[in-house]
């Protein structure tokens, strides 16, 4: 930190030496000091744990707990909780993917004990920021057409990736098309 | 450094060990920062030997020469590197005739870093500059003498000592801001937790502002360059994007947090919140013209994402892109006449210009994508990323005398460069 210090000295001098003066090595105290704050963070989602390990152990109606039942009760959740799709550079929910979101809806209001994050992502053709905000419009199509089917809007949070989590990355339309996507993740934790 | 402390894995030890290695960096920005000084020139008349401004700019015909050293070569390398790239300077061997202008640099490594540089006319023969350096880093010290080097030549202020910010793609989903100097060396990385999008200098270049997703949390944050500690300028629900800065520090930002995403503004402290648009759609990307007065920003308001400019206080807004269904990340030139923006054009992201007050579009990019326009505070060059070799990478186009360099590394994804303002 010494060397470092006297390093920064000498450079301070670097700028407008016009004639050669001794540089301040004497004068530098033995460390520079280095002020620290620890970010102070709200804290609302750090009970939220967004893991998606949990959808195999979430208890499904008319399945077992998880366990042995554990493959079937996965397949059946995830076959439930589908990506919604949407075209591109758009954020209305297509009429071919409503079937889809009334099954979660209803799915939802059977599992009054789960909670899910609604994820918007983007192909990459756009440009980073204008997708984050397009993600986030998808998300929230999807939210609101749940919201309107009667699942309550506190059971559900949006987060927008944009282009950042790709599914796939091949340049096609059939790639472009899975990453155009709301995904949900299951949370069991209540959102407060 | 203090590894000791590096080491201990406790989150809040590694923490500080990084903000003192960030600090060494942050110090040498800071201290040029508070170091301004006259360049003194030997003739009390300036003389301007390449005029940036005319339409046909010559190149000066210009020799360097080195003490002959491993160092003094580095030196040489650099400064002739930063020059060439002006498109300004034709070098000429320093044993032939031809140059106007010779560049004497004496490298004495004896106890550290000495240089001294000594500038010559040979039309009028006479030295203009003579001046001696200190220092025991050899790329501040090179883009320095650089500076003055060019400060001679043409009267204005080299770019050689600012930087620039940048995003790298770690792992998946995951995007660190760094900062580098303007030929893509010294690479530090200034927050590497999280997805980071959007960042903007303020114009002082004291402070970084950037947005960064953690926890499923879009905040913008604030990093203090001097004191290196970073600050939660702005949170809410949903998805905070900071656009730029304001000569009188103001900040510009979209935020979702009342459903769609609208433009605000706010100070440094995060106060004084101030709402702009109120369109429905998405607004996004707001960038303040140099003076201030106008913002420029990203609206879907029309059914497809265009460039709109509106006066500060969101009064006055105006369409300004109309060709093409895609026009987005608009960029401010320094001179405020120009906005450089991003344009989708078969298929591909291109990048653009277009005077600030509507008409004369001009496309700059033809190969691959081509993103995340940034002007040099001198405004003759422009930062973007581009992936027509490959991985996402920066490029600086010389916009004065048509030229590309790549600078950063092919083996990383690099994008989204600010370039810096002059630190002062």
């Amino acid at each position: 930190m010494k060397k470092l210090f006297i390093v920064l000295l000498l450079v301070m001098t670097v700028g407008c030496a016009k004639k050669y003066t001794k540089p301040a090595e004497k004068t530098a105290p033995p460390e520079a000091p280095v002020k620290e704050e620890m970010v102070t963070e709200d804290t609302k989602m750090d009970t939220m744990r967004v893991d998606e390990r949990v959808v195999g152990r979430e208890e499904v109606p008319g399945g077992g707990t998880a366990g042995e039942g554990t493959l079937p009760a996965d397949d059946q959740v995830k076959s439930i909780f589908r990506d919604v799709l949407f075209d591109y550079d758009k954020y209305d929910i297509k009429p071919d993917a409503r079937p889809a979101l009334d099954a979660v809806a209803a799915y939802l209001g059977q599992n009054q004990n789960i909670n899910i994050v609604i994820e918007g992502h983007c192909d990459d053709r756009g440009t980073n920021e204008y997708n984050l905000a397009l993600g986030e419009r998808r998300a929230k199509s999807a939210k609101n057409y749940l919201t309107s089917l009667g699942v309550s809007p506190d059971r559900m949070i949006v987060i927008t990736f944009g282009e950042e989590k790709p599914l796939c990355t091949a340049q096609n339309e059939a790639c472009w098309q899975q990453n155009r996507r709301a995904h949900f993740v299951i949370v069991k934790s209540k959102f407060q | 450094m203090k590894t000791g402390v590096r080491g201990q894995g406790s989150g809040i030890r590694t923490r500080k060990a990084e903000f003192r290695y960030h600090f060494k960096l942050v110090l040498l920005l800071i201290f040029f920062t508070l170091a301004p000084c006259p360049l003194p020139l030997a003739s009390s008349e300036a003389k301007i030997y390449i005029d940036i401004t005319s339409p046909g700019i010559r190149q000066l015909p210009f020799s360097i020469h080195a003490s002959n050293s491993p160092t003094a070569k580095e030196i040489e390398s650099i400064i002739k590197s930063d020059l060439e790239f002006t498109g300004l300077f034709s070098f000429v061997d320093p044993d032939l005739r031809g140059a106007e202008l010779i560049a004497d640099i004496d490298v004495d490594v004896s106890g550290g870093l000495k240089v001294i540089l000594s500038l010559k006319d040979l039309v009028e023969n006479r030295e203009v500059l003579k001046k001696r350096y200190i220092a025991s880093s050899i790329r501040p010290l090179a883009h320095s003498i650089s500076d003055d080097i060019y400060y001679v030549a043409t009267g204005g202020s080299g770019i050689f000592r600012t930087k620039l910010s940048y995003l790298v793609s770690t792992t998946s989903g995951r995007k660190e801001l760094r900062l580098m100097d303007w030929d893509g060396k010294t690479s530090v990385s200034i927050t590497s937790k999280g997805l980071t999008s959007s960042h903007s200098w303020t114009q002082d270049g004291k402070y970084l502002l950037y947005s960064t997703e953690k926890d499923a949390r879009w905040k913008i944050y604030i990093l203090d360059l001097m004191k290196f500690n970073e600050m939660v300028l702005y949170s809410s629900a949903g998805l905070n994007l900071v656009g730029g800065t304001s000569p009188d520090d103001l900040i510009s930002f979209s935020s979702s947090k009342e459903g769609s995403s609208e433009i605000y503004l706010t100070d440094i402290y995060g106060k004084g919140l101030k709402k702009l648009t109120m369109a429905l759609g998405i607004d996004v990307s707001p960038v303040f013209s140099p003076d201030g007065k106008r913002i420029a920003f990203v609206s879907d308001r029309g059914g497809t994402p265009q460039i709109y400019t509106m006066d500060s206080n969101g009064m006055g807004v105006r369409r300004l892109t109309f060709e093409g269904s895609y026009n987005t990340s608009p960029a401010w030139s320094p001179d405020g006449k120009w906005i450089s923006y991003v344009g989708r054009i078969n298929g591909k992201n291109q990048i653009f210009m277009v005077k600030s007050d509507a008409g004369d579009v001009r496309q700059l990019t033809f190969n691959g994508n081509n993103e995340n326009p940034s002007f040099s505070p001198d405004g003759l060059f422009l930062a973007y990323d581009s992936d027509r070799d490959g991985k996402k990478g920066i490029y600086i186009r010389r916009l004065h005398i048509e030229g590309d360099r790549r600078i950063t590394p092919r083996d990383i994804n690099a994008s989204s460069p600010k370039w810096s303002p002059y630190f002062k």
